[in-house]
Order: C-alpha cells, then sequence, then structure tokens
C-alpha cells in the first residue's frame, strides 16, 4: 500500500489543525458501501469537522485504483494522511472502533 | 515436460472413460487426471480440489493454469496466502516460466492477500476483488482462473452463514463468466472436527480430494475424485507423484479387461524346456519363475531373453535384486553374454531399490520404461522384492498394474519369485498374483543320496499342454542342461 501514497501529493491541510485525507473505495450502491460513506460522514463532522477530504472510489467504476491500493474488499477506508496510514474494512458501523483505528480518540475532540 | 507423450499415452488407456458428448470439458494438462476425470475439468464450472498441507493440490491447480495458457486457455491465479514471487520462484523449479506467461499476457498472478495491519469493522464483500478480476479477465480474455487458498478468504468473516453467502456469491460470480474455475481449500486430517467448508463440496461441479500419507516409512501421494456433476470419472484413489515434470498420476489401466489374446509360442531359451512346455512360452502371457535361492531362476529369465534378444525383440529386465554389472557379470558362468545384447539396444536392464520410493514411482518408472523401450517381453527379478516397495499390498498393486499394462500390450511378462523354504509349493503363489499367472514354473533343490540336485517342474501352464514331470537339470557354462535320467 505504500504505492498509493505517492499519487496523494497534493496539500489539504490549513494551518494550525491536523487534516485528515480518506479514501473510501466502495461498490455502487451496495447497502454496506453507502452505510459507510453515511458512517464516515457523521464521524468526520462530529471529530475533524473541517478539516478532513474524503475522496470516494468507486471500484465499479475504477478497479484500476481498487488494484492499486490492493483493495480486495469493499467497502475499505484508507486513512491517507496523517501517517501511518490505516486501513478499516467493513461498513463502519462500530463507531469506537473505527475512533481508535484512525487514532481520532481522546485529544482530537 | 513430455506432455504430449503423456497425453498420447492416456489417450491408449482410454478405454471406456471416453469424452462424453454434451458436458465440454478442460484438459488439465496431467494425462493421468484427464483419463480419471473422463476427459478433464467441466468447462465453465467450478472444481474443487481440496487437501491437507503439502498433498500438492496448488502444485496441480498451478500445472493446470500453465497447460491452459499454452492452449489458448489464458488463465489467472489468485493468491490468499502466497506471494507472487515466491510462487513464480516454484513454478520456475519445475521449469515452467511464469514471468514470461504473464509478460505474453497468458497468465496473470494476483496478489490477494489483506494486509494483516488492516482494522475490521462492520461487514464488508468481496466486491473489491471481483471488480479488479473483472477488468483482468477483459483484459486478457481469461478462460481459466485458479483461487489458491480460498479458505484464507473466508477466515475473514467471523460468521459461518457469511462466509457461506460469500461463497455462494462467488460461485455465482465464476459461473455468471463461464470461467472453468479451480479453488483449492485446506481440509484437516481425517479423524479430527468435520470441515467447516463441508458445504463447499456440495456446490462445486466436480470435487478433487488429495492426499499424502505414511505408511512403513514410505510416503504416497493420493489423489480421489469425489464426485463430478453429469460426468463419469474413475472412482479410486489413484497414486501420484510429484517429479521434475511435474504431477504425474499413475496411468490407470482401464476398469475392464482389455487383455489381448496371447500370441504364437517362442522358444524358452533351452531346447530341452521348450520340449517340456509342449512349445515354449507363448507370447503376450505371464510366467512366474519361483524357487529358492541359488535354484536358477534368474539363469532361466536371462536364457529367455538372451534368446529372444537374438530373434530381435526387446527385452525390459527390471531388477530389484541386483545391478546391472553385478547381473551382466554374474551371468556370464552359465555361458550368457548380456552385454553385447544390451549394446546392440535390444535388452535394456534397469535396476532399482525397492525401498527407495513408494510404489506409485516405482510404477511410474516402470511405466516410463515400458514406453521408452517399447519391448516385446518384460522380467521382474523379483516379486519377492517388491515387498520392500511399502507392504505386501502396495507389491502386489505394483505387479498387478504391470501385469495389466503388459497384457493389454501383448508384452510377455516374466515374474521371478524366491521362496525361502523346501516347501515351496505353499509359497509359490508369492503375494497373491498366481491365479493369473499363465505359466508357472517351480525350480527347488531336491535332496538325493548324498547330494542335492536342481529339479524343475511345469506347475501349471493355462491353455497348453505341458509336462507333468521334475526334470532334473545341471547349470553348465553352457546354460542349463537337462541331465536324462
Amino acid at each position: 500500500m505504500t504505492k498509493a501514497g505517492k499519487r496523494e501529493k497534493r496539500k489539504y491541510g490549513k494551518p494550525g489543525g491536523k487534516t485528515y485525507v480518506f479514501r473510501l473505495f466502495v461498490a455502487g450502491n451496495e447497502s454496506n458501501s453507502a452505510q459507510a460513506r453515511v458512517n464516515l460522514a457523521r464521524i468526520c463532522e462530529e471529530h475533524i469537522k473541517g478539516r478532513y477530504k474524503i475522496d470516494a472510489v468507486d471500484v465499479l467504476k475504477d478497479a484500476t485504483a481498487a488494484h492499486k491500493n490492493n483493495v480486495l474488499v469493499t467497502p475499505t477506508l484508507i486513512l491517507i494522511k496523517p501517517l501511518p496510514k490505516v486501513a478499516v474494512l467493513g461498513n463502519l458501523n462500530d463507531t469506537r472502533q473505527v475512533l481508535a483505528a484512525l487514532r481520532l480518540t481522546g485529544d482530537e475532540r | 515436460m513430455a506432455t504430449a507423450k503423456r497425453r498420447a499415452q492416456g489417450k491408449e488407456a482410454g478405454g471406456p472413460q471416453k469424452k462424453k458428448k454434451g458436458l465440454a470439458k478442460v484438459s488439465t494438462g496431467i494425462a493421468g487426471l484427464d483419463l480419471v476425470l473422463g476427459g478433464g475439468l467441466p468447462a465453465g464450472r467450478v472444481t474443487l480440489l481440496s487437501g491437507g498441507p503439502g498433498s500438492g493440490k496448488s502444485m496441480i491447480g498451478l500445472q493446470c493454469l500453465i497447460h491452459g495458457a499454452g492452449d489458448g486457455q489464458p488463465g489467472i491465479l489468485v493468491m490468499f496466502e502466497e506471494r507472487a514471487a515466491a510462487v513464480r520462484q516454484n513454478a520456475w523449479s519445475w521449469g515452467w516460466d511464469l514471468a514470461r506467461l504473464e509478460k505474453k499476457n497468458k497468465v496473470h498472478l494476483m496478489d490477494a492477500r489483506l494486509d494483516p495491519e488492516s482494522v475490521i469493522s462492520g461487514e464488508f464483500s468481496i466486491k473489491g476483488l471481483l471488480a479488479i478480476l473483472d477488468q483482468r479477465i477483459k483484459a486478457m480474455g481469461a478462460k481459466l482462473i485458479l483461487i489458491d487458498a480460498a479458505d484464507a478468504l473466508l477466515h475473514l468473516y467471523d460468521n459461518p452463514m457469511r462466509e457461506r453467502r460469500e461463497l455462494y456469491a462467488l460461485h455465482e460470480w465464476l459461473l455468471d463468466r463461464k470461467l472453468t474455475a479451480i479453488m483449492t481449500v485446506k481440509t484437516v486430517p481425517q479423524g479430527e472436527a468435520p470441515s467447516r467448508y463441508a458445504f463447499m463440496d456440495f456446490m462445486a461441479d466436480c470435487v478433487i480430494h488429495v492426499d499424502q500419507r505414511v505408511t512403513a516409512q514410505i510416503t504416497t501421494r493420493r489423489l480421489r475424485v469425489i464426485k463430478y456433476r453429469g460426468s463419469g470419472y474413475g472412482r479410486n484413489e489413484y497414486p501420484f507423484i510429484i517429479d521434475e515434470s511435474g504431477i504425474n498420476i499413475i496411468p490407470i489401466t482401464s476398469n475392464v479387461l482389455q487383455h489381448r489374446p496371447p500370441g504364437p509360442k517362442v522358444s524358452s531359451g533351452q531346447a530341452w524346456l521348450d520340449d517340456v512346455l509342449a512349445g515354449g512360452y507363448k507370447c503376450g502371457t505371464s510366467i512366474l519363475i519361483a524357487g529358492t535361492a541359488g535354484a536358477g531362476k534368474t539363469t532361466l529369465a536371462c536364457l529367455f531373453s538372451r534368446a529372444a534378444c537374438l530373434r530381435g525383440e526387446r527385452v525390459l529386465y527390471l531388477n530389484f535384486e541386483e545391478s546391472a554389472e553385478s547381473m551382466v557379470s554374474n551371468m556370464l558362468s552359465p555361458g550368457l553374454a548380456l552385454q553385447p545384447l544390451i549394446k546392440t539396444g535390444t535388452l535394456a536392464v534397469r535396476s532399482y531399490l525397492p525401498e527407495a520410493m513408494g510404489i506409485e514411482e516405482h510404477l511410474f518408472h516402470a511405466m516410463k520404461d515400458l514406453d521408452e523401450f517399447q519391448p516385446q517381453h518384460v522380467v521382474v527379478d523379483a516379486i519377492s522384492a517388491c515387498k520392500r516397495m511399502g507392504s505386501e499390498q502396495a507389491a502386489f498393486e505394483y505387479l498387478m498394474r504391470i501385469l495389466n499394462v503388459c497384457k493389454e500390450r501383448g508384452i510377455t511378462c516374466i515374474y521371478i519369485n524366491q521362496t525361502s523354504g523346501l516347501d515351496i509349493v505353499a509359497e509359490i503363489s508369492g503375494i497373491g498374483v498366481s491365479s493369473i499367472i499363465d505359466t508357472i514354473l517351480l525350480l527347488r533343490h531336491h535332496p538325493v543320496g548324498g547330494a542335492v540336485v536342481r529339479q524343475l517342474i511345469v506347475m501349471k501352464s493355462r491353455g497348453s499342454k505341458h509336462s507333468e514331470q521334475f526334470h532334473e537339470f545341471r547349470i553348465t557354462d553352457r546354460g542349463m542342461d537337462l541331465v536324462k535320467t
């Protein structure tokens, strides 16, 4: 998954706070993918409002991107920035677990 | 690898398992396996290949894929456990150049190992993988797909119901794309808890199980087709070996007796013995020469071999007792010069150490010798030594297979059996093969006065008259001479 990082050269950072860059791989509008979109948007709004960017990729339309990022299951959420990268598989229903995986617990609030 | 030859061999032993109309099949590139499967894997359907660790399942799959790549059937290998580089390296050690096939777009290796650091939160599906595969299938026109260690993927799901649902979805996906698919799955050794993937056996159209077992310190690999929807298949367990050319399944003789009728009589190599046998041995029959150590069994077989070679017929001598050199030198004593016959290529002596390998490897070597040398006559010296291939059962299987092949091809088969005691009548049968032997010659040492003389008697000679007397003979420097009494 190291190759994927090279594509992400643009800077979204605002001075002051850490900016979070996500890439969410979904498969069309299947229910798990739809849930993941909603869950991710909610989590971001609640915890890092104004400091995040979500790049959604539909694997059914862009299989190349899925291949490059080694995305085998959908939905897959990849935290690209800040490093280190993290991948979370699934519909993100378990908010506490997602927060822990994305290092958004405690001090970020 | 000698694929063409093996294929020809497969056809020859084809028998009743001819390709059926209706169900299209894809050759596996493994002649023996095609024969067991009645032509190959079901085209456009899913075949499950299950087996324990090291059983050879991935190797079988890989060989099918590589064969397909060279046969107008580009394929994709999806690996859930191994690294692509490791697979390339393994293939290379069997002489398969995967990298070249990849460059030519005939094979695509897809590393589908999940990052172990990934966090799982909630439900998901393998749509990503399928989307990537869809793209590859279109790009290369793939017809085959090998999903190696499919069970590893399913370990992601903590819920057996979802495992099953996902697998059914994958199955549907494969069928929709009309891919000829092979899925390998690990199984636990028998006797332990039933496999949690048992339902896969019901789902797939063709299920093949391979295993590796150790009996009497000799390892054998076996393969069994458990089911094959819409097709006949060989229902036995078939031994197979992995050698430098890949998977070799011992060509199975067909399940009906297709033995050729015996041919004309040929000389045994000694005029007096021809009289005893009312003309000699019949070509294409089986002959057992039994007797105690030193009674002259090997000499008798070599006399026949020499006579046949001098007539221009080829003799294959499978020796499990001594090396070719030592046999050649020992036979000089009764005046038999074998070296010139070996030189002219009419006699081939192959020496094998029985305990060096399991019966399937022995069989494989014997079949290879038979195919390459195309003999008219075969001598096996001695069947008593074949027990050292593992067990009496193994020896019996070995001898039966050789005998069947010989009978199908009209090859004369001479078995030598060493008996231990003087009461040899009870022992001669040796490993239970005597009932299928056409002619039995018994050699013994018989005490007469203060000395021991050598005697020969014909115990049986199917379809031919023969003497019923004991005949006394001597081994001289001109062969075996009858002692007139």
